[in-house]
Parts: structure tokens; sequence; C-alpha cells
């Protein structure tokens, strides 16, 4: 007989589920716990060249508080059943807000989406799961906070939550944005609840002030792990500057690229560079204002002729450096005269600023994005293709212009074995660099499709083999990720998570993490 | 996804958030709930288009919708399921209410300007 549901868990029989169901039904009530195709079908919808089915959830349950989770994760461990949380589940090309393996039960936080609290003189906020960037944009307009957030790509439907505990990164000053959270409040496997570090001591005020608290610093171990479900999230804001100055660097030459990171690197150390800046080559820009189709025919990877004459006819850089000043305008204007004097030198350079480009889209949600803004056109990535096909590789690389080619060399080999565009950035840290690739590829081409699979398998198992790890994957991946890393970490995450989740009722799989 | 907040709380939404306390309250016996005031409520579907739809609808990330007369039915459709790249939309980022709304205002809106 078919099952009612679409999927069940691993292990785990339909009466069994019905069973946890009912009680689910009975902490949410009937229309919070969704078990229908039709209830379902946002849930399984992915951008990775895997079939649906192998992340098909067999429930969503829609919670809203601390007490709720509480009781869910008590009826998880009666009855072996594994939940995978979301908080806004825009984690796109990383898995969105499908579970990551068939059967398991989402639990859904959006719902669960209350600002606590915005401090305006310390600069720092505390919220529940679900809030969205927009929601605090719109509430420090509101309040009339001179406040910036730090902000990744989807921006307005994505939040700090989730994107920090998946320690995805932004573009402001703030960017790496795990450096920036302060205090949690965590629900563990066996229901207890944790506020770590100064949220530990009952009448403290200074939770989202100090990050260390006393004793071993907790705050890590949530965070691209499943030791517990996050339910409260502090983080710190950027005081809005009185002057912000994004600008852009064209360089025409893919070896360009060592000088621009010899350049950038001291910039971005002594803090006169003091944002995440971007060195976005033409292929990540591209479908802001070209067709793939007016510079290829057929199948295979784009040329770099035609890249050559993809970006002069756009008027881009085949590498387009973008970063921003902040402060007073006497910093500004000095640290720009230190910015254009350094990247000046050898005459390769063409700067352009605000004044200079007008309108122009490239420069524009770059702009946005550098002062925490809410601007989603950095997915016109996805009309560069067509197809919604999206993985993100994301590996590590060293401040050091020769190695930037390097791995820029070694993605574009393997990218053309498979016939997929080079569509890469470097986002600028101090010491490194997250190299970011968006394998883009048509998931309506089975053939297309299964190439990209292949591609993103040798791209993990060449870069690692060459010491180069990933900082992140997706859903898809996770296991073959982690197989990078030594067998010992790994088995500290297990041992960990023995320890707190002895039934391995939250998220198994997460970053390759099991019982 | 976004929208109002805790001050601006219309009394239908406060009205739903007391009643979930009260179902909670008695599938739980006498264990304290904390309150499940949201944080946030769509007001209309201009709001749910302008704060969700616009940032790639109007900004040439995806097609244009509104002026086309398009199908409710059609867009209620394609938010919950997605559309290739596009995301898929749960009910819990817009409610089926909002939906409904939101279908309607971009069926009926004039073209962008």
């Amino acid at each position: 007989m078919a099952s009612k549901y679409l999927a069940l868990p691993k292990g785990v029989s339909e009466a069994t589920f019905d069973a946890a169901v009912k009680e689910f039904r009975g902490v949410l009530g009937e229309t919070h716990v969704l078990t229908s195709a039709e209830q379902l079908a946002p849930y399984a919808k992915v951008m990775m060249p895997v079939p649906e089915a192998n992340h098909t959830p067999s429930a969503a349950l829609l919670a809203t508080t601390v007490e709720q989770i509480q009781k869910i994760v008590g009826i998880c461990n009666k009855h072996k059943v594994p939940i995978w949380t979301i908080s806004t589940g825009k984690n796109l090309g990383y898995g969105s807000a499908a579970p990551a393996e068939r059967g398991q039960v989402v639990l859904d936080l959006h719902r669960m989406n209350r600002i606590l609290e915005v401090d305006p003189d310390l600069c720092y906020a505390l919220v529940e799961p679900g809030v969205t960037y927009k929601q605090l944009y719109d509430y420090f307009k509101e309040h009339n906070y001179a406040l910036w957030l730090s902000v990744p790509a989807p921006s307005a439907i994505a939040g700090p939550t989730g994107n920090t505990l998946d320690r995805g990164v932004g573009y402001t000053p703030y960017g790496e944005h795990f450096m920036n959270a302060c205090g949690m409040e965590v629900v563990l496997a066996n229901g207890e609840v944790l506020r770590t570090a100064m949220g530990g001591l009952p009448k403290s005020n200074t939770w989202q002030c100090f990050k260390w608290g006393y004793g071993p610093y907790l705050d890590g171990i949530f965070t691209q792990s499943n030791y517990g479900i996050v339910t409260k999230f502090g983080f710190w804001l950027q005081p809005a500057p009185p002057v912000y100055k994004p600008f852009l660097i064209q360089y025409q030459h893919e070896e360009d690229v060592v000088e621009i990171v010899e350049i950038m690197r001291p910039l971005r150390l002594s803090g006169v560079i003091p944002n995440s800046g971007v060195i976005a080559h033409a292929l990540y820009e591209a479908g802001l204002k070209a067709k793939r189709s007016d510079y290829v025919s057929g199948p295979g990877s784009i040329s770099d002729e035609a890249v050559r004459r993809l970006a002069k006819d756009h008027n881009m850089g085949i590498w387009n450096v973008t970063a921003a000043l902040y402060g007073t305008k006497e910093q500004v204007d000095v640290n720009w005269k230190i910015v254009t004097d350094a990247f000046g030198k050898s005459g390769k350079a063409k700067f352009l600023t605000q004044e200079d480009v007008g309108d122009d889209p490239q420069f524009g949600y770059r702009a946005a994005l550098m002062r925490g803004g809410m601007d989603l056109r950095e997915f016109n990535l996805y009309n560069w293709r067509g197809g919604g096909g999206s993985l993100w590789f994301a590996p590590v690389c060293q401040t050091r212009g020769s190695e930037t080619l390097k791995q820029m060399a070694m993605a574009k080999r393997i990218l053309t074995k498979y016939g997929l565009d080079y569509t890469g950035e470097f986002i600028v840290g101090m010491r490194d660099m997250h190299h970011i690739l968006d394998m883009l590829f048509d998931r309506t081409d089975p053939e297309m499709t299964k190439a990209a699979y292949q591609c993103f398998d040798e791209l993990i198992a060449t870069f690692s083999a060459e010491g180069y790890g990933s900082y992140r994957t997706n859903t898809a991946f996770m296991d073959k990720v982690a197989d990078t890393y030594d067998p010992i970490q790994r088995s500290v995450n297990r041992t960990l998570k023995q320890a707190l989740d002895p039934n391995g009722i939250l998220a198994p799989g997460k970053s390759g993490i099991r019982l | 996804m976004c929208g109002m907040t805790t001050s601006r709380h219309s009394a239908r939404f406060i009205l739903a958030a007391v009643v979930a306390i009260g179902i909670a309250a008695r599938v739980a016996g006498a264990a304290p709930e904390e309150a499940t005031q949201p944080g946030f409520a769509w007001k209309d579907g201009a709001e749910v288009y302008a704060k969700v739809c616009a940032f790639c609808h109007d900004t040439a990330v995806g097609p244009t919708l509104r002026g086309r007369g398009l199908d409710p039915t059609y867009i209620q459709l394609i938010v919950r399921h997605g559309n290739r790249a596009m995301p898929a939309f749960r009910a819990s980022e817009i409610d089926d209410q909002s939906l409904e709304k939101l279908a309607e205002y971009v069926s009926k809106a004039e073209a962008n300007k």
C-alpha cells in the first residue's frame, strides 16, 4: 500500500511516523504540521544537480516558540525522528529549504521572527531565527537608527541567523558574519536551553557585548553543525559612517589578479580598505549586461577570446575590484589617495566611482551590498546560463597573488573539461580569501546536470589534493567535503554529536556529522 | 518574509496570537508558553510584492510581472513551486491568504513605468 507521506525518515515505520505526527500536531496544532504534497512542494525545490527525490521531506513543522521546540525534540527523541532546521530557507545553491536527507522532517522557524532588541548605542541586535535582513532594515528606518547591516547576496529574503550559522559572509567591514556574532540561545537535543557566554549569567546585560564569557567558547560548535537549535541570535551592527565611498577598479588581463591581490593585501591588513572587497571575474558580472548566446554558440565553455570581447563590449574589466571607504570626509579622502596611489603605480588599473558610472547596474548592486543594502541583482548570475542549476564551490585561498592565479587556473581547467564557465570571484578577507565559484548549469538538461555533478566532485577532489579546503558546501556534497579534512576532526565532531545528541535527531548529515 | 514590526500589529494578528496561545496551552497542560505574537504580518499584496518579488522582477533578474494580466492561479503555483532559478516560497514566508492577495495584486497591477 502506498504511504500517505511523500517520504519517511530513514529507519522509521509509517506507524511510528503517524504517532510522531499526531504528537507534533498536539504541540503545534493541525495547521502547522505540513505533510501534503502541495504543502511540501516549496521545501523540495533545489538547484543542485541531484534528483529532488534525494531531498524530499516527510513533513514540515512551523514552530514559533522555544517551548514548542523543546517539546518537538522530545517527540523526535521518543520516535527517533530526525529534524532538519531552517530559518529563512534561502541558502540558494547550498540546498535552499530542503533537508539533507530524504525523509527528514523540516523544522521551519521562519515564523519565529521577532526582533527582540536593537541597541542603537552599543550597535547590536538580538533576533529570532526567522527574522530577515529586510525586516531589520525596515525596523532601523522606522526607528531612525543610523545602523548598517552586513548582508549576503540574497539580502532581503535571507536572514542573519541562518547565514551566520552557515558561516556566510557579506561585503561591509562587518562582512565576516560569525566574527560579529555575539551570544546565542540554543535548544539542545535533550530539551535544555543553553544561553552561551554572558547569557549564562541571569542578570547580565553584556550578552550581546562580550563574546567569550567564561570557560570554553561554545558558540562555534553551533555553526555548520547539528548540535543544537539556535532560537535567539545576537550580532553586531555597523554604525552608519558619515561618508561612504564605493569604488570599482578594472583590470584587463587574467594574470593581473596577481598584482591586484598583492596591492590589496596590505590595504586590507592595515585597515585602509576596511570591508570585504571583491575581485570579480567578468563572467561573474556578465549576466547583468550580456546574453551568453551572443558570445557562445553550441555546447562547451565560453572561450577566453569571447570573454575579452564581452568585457570590451560592456565596459567591464576582466577583473573587477569593488571595495569601499567609510568614515569622515577627511579619513575617506586620505584613504582614497592611498588606494589610488597603490593601484595606480603600474598604469594597468582603471578607477571608477559613483560619479563616473551613473546608474550602471554592476556598480549599483555592489555599492548597495557594501553598505548592507537590500539588492538581489547579483542573481543575474542565473541568467547567464539559464535553467536554474547552481552550486557554489567555495575553496579558501591565501591572500597571495600567486595562489589566486593558481586556483583560478585549476578551476578553469576542470570547468572547461565539463563544458562549464568560470563564474568566479574572490571575497577578500585579511589573510584569506573566499574563492567563490557559482557553478552554473542548465538543470533542465540531463547531460549538463550529470556533467555538473561530476565537475563539482572533481573540483573538491583536485583542490583538496592541493591543500585547498572548502569553507562551506551544499547539502548534496557535505560528506565528500568532510572527507577531505583530517579524520581526527571528523572523529571529534562525532564524539560531540554522541554526547549532545545521543539519538542523532538533529540534522543528521550536516557537515558530514552523524552518530 | 518581512514586513511590519511589533509596534504595528493589527488587532487581527494579535487576536490570532491569543488564540494560538490558547491552543498551545490546552495541549501542553500547565506548561507556560512564550508569547507567540508574530514579529511581522503582511499588510497586503502590494507589500509582499514590494518587499519580496520586486527585488528580482523589477530589476531584470526575473521577468516583469505587472501589467501582463497574469492568471492569479498561475502566479500562486509559481510562487509555491519556483521556476528554474526562481526559488519557491513557503507558506511560512508568504501565508496562503497573503499569497492570494499578492496574486490578485500582480494580476491587476499596472505595468512598471
